[in-house]
């Protein structure tokens, strides 16, 4: 079952690493427990919110906490889709934060069973996704021209996997290795 | 043989269809994500409504139907054979009228990740042959291919 996702004094999600530890709080947590996770919050946004630090990834993750809002509840898609799942929001962060500079920040949607699509596209015929649930394996496809397929990888929280970056770049990137518009 | 809507009960490859989108989440632009054609996972269906070669206004009057008290960003269009070629299965499902679904999906509960996988693919095959027409454009002035 889907669990919502965590509001605290306005900080929706906080995902990676010992910070996301206390920014996440349950459904019985002590008065101490509590303020410092809204401390840890605190911190979190402040340095999410350094542009100097993270460049485009503060936009990617600010999207990624207005997504998780809108689709807190169930059936977000008017066909009955779950409700977004907080730990596939935590995961998605950490995709986002993973990725190595040079890649532009994906497209975001939810999925219909509490998942995060993470989607490069590049022409109509063109295109990567990465499906990110709940787990650490991360499912994704690759659409690029006559050549489909799709694949299954581990993620570790910090380095994107090769498979996966390979992927993105093969879509993005044009012949020369320069990013296409 | 017919439906009650009137429409055949095979839907032929060239039938436009229409993926309703109640979420502004599932298009950038005037592109359609694939997120918005996977599967719902309660019944591991796309529904989907039939769409004619009737005026506009009928296609966004299906749409109520759809989704109940649900406000309407624009649809996606696409030919039912678009569907076929990602290896899905496109079958009327009425009522309501028009009401079509997608299936035959990937599914397999020991593999999640595997499933959504195959799915994703699928769903982009899907998303590459349809167009975003936003509510209320007039769905005539499209040529699908």
């Amino acid at each position: 079952m889907s669990r919502p996702v965590s509001i605290i004094g306005g900080c929706v999600v906080g995902g990676f690493a010992a910070l996301g530890v206390y920014a996440h709080v349950g459904s019985a947590v002590s008065h101490t427990a509590n303020a410092a996770s809204k401390a840890a919050c605190a911190v979190w946004q402040s340095a999410v919110s350094s542009e100097a630090l993270y460049g485009t990834q503060v936009t990617a993750l600010s999207d990624l906490r207005a997504l998780a809002l809108e689709c807190a509840e169930a059936n977000w898609d008017g066909y009955g889709a779950a409700a977004i799942d907080e730990l596939a929001v935590r995961n998605a962060e950490d995709v986002l934060f993973a990725l190595p500079p040079g890649i532009p920040m994906p497209d975001l949607a939810p999925e219909p069973n509490g998942g995060v699509s993470l989607e490069w596209f590049r022409s109509r015929n063109q295109m990567f996704s990465i499906s990110v649930n709940r787990g650490l394996r991360l499912a994704y496809a690759w659409l690029d021209g006559s050549d489909r397929g799709h694949a299954v990888a581990r993620f570790d929280q910090r380095v994107i996997p090769a498979g996966i970056l390979e992927g993105i770049k093969r879509i993005i990137l044009d012949d020369s290795g320069v990013r296409a518009a | 043989m017919t439906l009650e809507s009137g429409l055949p009960e095979v839907v032929s490859d060239d039938e436009n269809l229409a993926r309703f989108l109640f979420s502004g989440r599932f298009y950038k632009a005037a592109r359609v994500l694939s997120a918005a054609f996977m599967p719902n996972p309660n019944d591991h269906e796309t529904s989907i409504s039939r769409k004619d070669a009737e005026p506009a206004e009928e296609l966004w009057r299906l749409a109520p139907a759809a989704a109940p008290g649900r406000s309407l960003h624009g649809a996606a269009v696409f030919k039912a054979r678009v569907a076929r070629e990602a290896r899905l299965e496109v079958v009327a499902d009425e009522p309501p009228p028009r009401h079509a679904v997608i299936r035959g999906w990937f599914w397999d509960e020991a593999d999640p990740d595997l499933q959504r996988a195959r799915q994703k693919e699928a769903a982009q095959v899907i998303a590459s042959g349809s167009e975003f027409i936003p509510f209320p454009m007039s769905v005539s002035d499209l040529h699908f291919t």
